[in-house]
């Protein structure tokens, strides 16, 4: 079936305008939250999931890394935003920034485990973050507090948090967006495909590789300072939470990983059932995670979004 | 003293060492064969501590005779296992990957169950040997810890001797090389899975009492720890090698008991862990591994 250029510029007009009505649509929803005083800690909670999730889709659905220390850099942004803020006294709008460039330096200091393979990097990944975490816990305590952490003091402010939230998960979206069509998007998804093809093909492949890793390291950074601010307290144990980076991992699988959508709409359900478990099963809450977990890799590996597009093709054309 | 201090922390290493192979040559069998890396054998682990401990608080049971049992339970339990989960996963775009992730689910479904069922206490088999420790040149050893060493280079020869001298493990090794080829020469690749999957929840119900008896408590939370133990195990000694396994597991059991020697408490887990990624780094295939770069 030949398509004519015009009939393809008028699906790239629908798909673009679906989209963007639905990214505007849910920025002039979230950001009315707090006058209409809804249900705040939730919808801070779902951004912050969808920014996690699409960030690792970068690395992970674009790249083909599974990397299961990603919570070191949630934790590095929490940290270096508490320690700016608490003890340097620097303003919470200039340390945010620097903890998102925190966490990049790590991935660069880790830059070298890129060239690991599948299981081996997913296991190396894991030892890093333990290790991140075991340097923090152990380093003086007029530093990072120790094992009790730091506390904000006053500075909590849920509002202005909330919106700087607001703005990081749009600066995801659109991130991932522009990936998604961009010569380095598409750079990354033939070295996720083989690698050495992808060399043939005359792509750098260890600098597009780097360049993915830093941008899906700089968002969850950006997450883990965010929060900082919002819930006024860090320490080692939530801060490096495995939890964190498994909750990233299945949010983004269960929508679909290397789709622009899938890891947003994994998010949003799986935030929502979540909440719905924690209210009614506290106890349950991680045994219903860990089933969540098994089910999808069982039955639904390509996520919700992948799972359609794989049954009806032409569904590929219109969503993102 | 030092010199004394130093002698413990060998004859600590090796106790240990010997321990943490069995816990790798559990990960190994399992990864060589089915390249499943279990991410829920601290949990397995776990599980088996309760099996003994229950045995024995509610019958009475020796925890020697526990051993056994847990190989057979466990095995059966794996056997089982094998043809619920692997079928579907095995057809996965990415096996390795999505089985890593699976068996994270099956780990927090088996820690929370545990925690449902036993509760977060710090429990302790409260078992003792008769004479409590013995004496070995300068230095008094428990007897436990003797005991566990000795069950466990047992359960490491039987596995040696399975592995390379019988029918089913030579074709189980050869499955960890090749396994498209074996199926050419008609071994059911099913069974198998499922035989090299029953041994390994049978090494992890036997290490499991065996931890029970050489660390003084465990808890439903330990998991975690124990399953990164493995992890490092098997990436120092090259994963899918069950022989490598047992060398990084004697190499990690006397790093870590040297380490805490020399240095703090807290700093023993970062030079396990440093270990691990200089091994992967000078040696990125593990000491007797094979894997391919990207």
């Amino acid at each position: 079936m030949a398509i004519s250029a015009a009939s393809e510029e008028r699906v790239a007009a629908i798909r673009n305008g679906m989209w963007y009505g639905l990214l505007l649509a849910l920025t002039v929803w979230f950001a009315l939250i707090p006058a209409f005083g809804g249900n705040l800690p939730f919808f801070f909670y779902l951004m912050l999931w969808v920014t996690m999730a699409s960030a690792f889709n970068i690395i992970s659905g674009f790249t083909g890394y599974m990397p299961f220390g990603y919570v070191a850099f949630y934790g590095i942004g929490a940290f270096t935003t508490a320690i700016l803020t608490k003890k340097l006294g620097v303003p919470v709008y200039f340390s945010l920034p620097i903890a998102g460039l925190a966490g990049v330096a790590l991935s660069l200091l880790f830059a070298k485990t890129l060239k690991l393979n599948g299981i081996y990097f997913a296991i190396t990944s894991l030892a890093l973050a333990i290790i991140v975490r075991l340097v923090i816990t152990n380093m003086p305590e007029e530093i990072t507090g120790g094992s009790f952490g730091i506390s904000l003091g006053s500075r909590a402010e849920p509002v202005k948090s909330f919106y700087v939230m607001l703005g990081t998960m749009l600066a995801a979206l659109l991130t991932v967006t522009w990936l998604a069509r961009s010569r380095l998007g598409m750079a990354l998804k033939a070295i996720r495909d083989d690698s050495e093809a992808a060399e043939a093909m005359g792509i750098n492949v260890p600098r597009a590789r780097l360049k993915a890793w830093m941008m899906s390291a700089f968002f969850p950074s950006m997450c883990g300072g965010i929060e900082a601010w919002y819930t006024n307290v860090v320490d080692t144990g939530t801060a490096f939470d495995v939890l964190i980076t498994a909750k990233t991992i299945i949010y983004a699988m269960a929508g679909g990983l290397g789709t622009v959508t899938g890891p947003v709409l994994g998010a949003v359900i799986m935030v929502w059932l979540d909440d719905l478990f924690w209210q009614r099963f506290p106890l349950l809450n991680l045994f219903l995670l860990g089933t969540a977990i098994v089910l999808l890799i069982q039955f639904m590996p390509r996520g919700i979004v992948g799972s359609l597009m794989q049954r009806w093709p032409k569904l590929r054309r219109y969503i993102m | 003293m030092s010199g004394f201090l130093i002698l413990n922390g060998l004859v600590n290493g090796i106790i240990v060492g010997v321990l943490y192979s069995l816990i790798g040559c559990s990960l190994n069998v399992l990864y060589g064969v089915l390249r499943v890396v279990n991410f829920a054998h601290g949990e397995f682990l776990i599980v088996g501590c309760f099996f003994g401990y229950v045995l024995f608080e509610t019958f009475g049971i020796h925890p020697l005779i526990s051993v056994p049992l847990a190989a057979v339970v466990f095995f059966a339990v794996g056997y089982g296992l094998s043809y619920l989960l692997m079928p579907r996963l095995s057809k996965a775009d990415d096996p390795e990957t999505s089985s890593f992730l699976m068996m994270y689910g099956v780990s927090l479904m088996l820690g929370a169950g545990m925690l449902m069922i036993f509760e977060a206490d710090t429990r302790t088999l409260d078992f003792r040997f008769e004479p409590i420790s013995v004496k070995i040149g300068v230095l008094y050893v428990p007897t436990a810890r003797l005991v566990a060493l000795a069950v466990n280079l047992l359960v490491v020869g039987l596995l040696t001797w399975f592995l390379y001298f019988t029918l089913y493990g030579k074709a189980l090794r050869a499955a960890i090389m090749n396994r498209e080829a074996i199926q050419v020469v008609g071994v059911n690749i099913h069974r198998l899975s499922a035989v090299a999957f029953g041994i390994a929840a049978g090494l992890a119900g036997i290490t499991g009492v065996m931890i029970s008896l050489v660390f003084p408590a465990f808890d439903p939370f330990a998991g975690p720890d124990y399953t990164l133990i493995g992890f490092i195990v098997i990436v120092i000694g090259g994963l899918g090698h069950p022989i490598g396994a047992i060398v990084g597991g004697v190499i990690f059991g006397l790093t870590e008991q040297m380490a805490t020697v020399f240095l703090p408490q807290a700093m023993a887990p970062i030079v396990g862990f440093s270990v691990m990624i200089l091994v992967i780094f000078l040696r990125p295939r593990g000491l007797f591994g094979k894997v391919q770069q990207r």
